[in-house]
């Protein structure tokens, strides 16, 4: 969906700076979402690096953009459990033509490949 | 801060609900597991996958309201689900029964998305909510199916929509519960194939951006 969405803005997403969490991904506010995407994942432990995260998302863009960031990743918390837990997977078609972003993004050994 | 009022009230909606009957669980019964699930995301050292909390002295509640086995399903897929497997859902299938294991599922994944959504924007958690008396409705869709997609049953047809779409249609209430939330967090439904779609905040790109991240971290690989 990031490829797809990046391709259909003219916007070319550097999807190893996704994956690595480093890099402003080639977007507006990329460094700054991709940090605090990064700090979010975890919900639990130190709020040291989430809080500095959302200070800076602030910072930049204001609170109302950093609400719909966090919503975002509430989101997608819920989402990656109903795919997992219901063994949600793709069409074996579609996954061939996605190889490539597979890969770049670390996923082609994730043991919920299924 | 100001959340929108879209967003906030969709929380509100599916977290209150937690309190009250489902379609297989009862209120007290469903509170009890959104303890547990809230308990699995949160730990800074949750217990490893493959070991259940009801096999760890003094983990679970001395008089549960619901069996071992349920808490065991929920704190793994809150913890864990990146690590379930088509055996291990059989497994628990024929423990729970399929269809309540969907709301087992839907539980988990109302506690996840308000807990992210409070601890990500710096705002206060919720209580989990007092638990309300009643019967579970037992409401069973007539149609339900096999799918490719799934592991488990969904309404008929299937296969004609996207894995995550069906995957809650044979427990309606949770399925709605489920959409309005993601509508409200992320994208409506049928702006869904809009690459230029936005609120005014966050372009389509940067939700992704978001959204990419997250499932890489959490090991999803849907």
């Amino acid at each position: 969906m990031l490829s797809w969405s990046g391709h259909h803005s003219d916007v070319d997403v550097d999807l190893d700076a996704v994956s690595s969490g480093r890099g402003d991904v080639g977007i507006p506010l990329g460094a700054e979402l991709l940090r605090f995407a990064t700090a979010a994942a975890v919900l639990a432990g130190d709020l040291t690096e989430l809080d500095a995260a959302r200070r800076a998302l602030v910072a930049r863009a204001g609170e109302t953009v950093m609400v719909d960031a966090a919503a975002v990743v509430a989101n997608f918390q819920m989402m990656t459990r109903l795919a997992d837990g219901t063994g949600a997977r793709y069409p074996a078609a579609h996954l061939a033509a996605s190889e490539p972003t597979i890969a770049r993004m670390g996923a082609a050994t994730m043991s919920s490949r299924r | 801060m100001d959340v929108r009022p879209d967003l906030a009230a969709a929380q509100r909606r599916a977290w209150s609900a937690l309190g009250g009957p489902g379609t297989w669980w009862t209120g007290p019964q469903r509170v009890a597991l959104a303890v547990t699930a809230l308990t699995a995301i949160t730990a800074v050292y949750p217990l490893a996958p493959w070991i259940a909390p009801s096999t760890v002295d003094g983990w679970l509640p001395a008089d549960p309201v619901v069996s071992p086995g349920a808490h065991d399903a929920i704190y793994r897929v809150a913890a864990h689900a990146a690590t379930l497997s088509r055996e291990w859902y059989e497994r628990v299938r024929g423990e729970l029964g399929d269809l309540a294991y969907v709301e087992v599922v839907g539980i988990a994944c109302t506690v996840a998305a308000v807990a992210a959504f409070r601890r990500s924007a710096g705002l206060p958690a919720w209580a989990v909510p007092e638990p309300i008396d009643g019967d579970p409705s037992r409401s069973t869709p007539p149609d339900l199916v096999d799918a490719a997609l799934n592991w488990v049953r969904v309404t008929a047809p299937a296969d004609e929509t996207a894995a995550v779409v069906q995957a809650f249609t044979s427990v309606p209430a949770e399925h709605q519960r489920l959409w309005a939330l993601a509508d409200a967090q992320y994208i409506p439904n049928l702006e869904m194939v809009d690459p230029g779609w936005t609120r005014g905040t966050l372009s389509r790109p940067q939700m992704e951006l978001v959204a990419a991240r997250v499932s890489q971290l959490r090991e999803c690989f849907y």
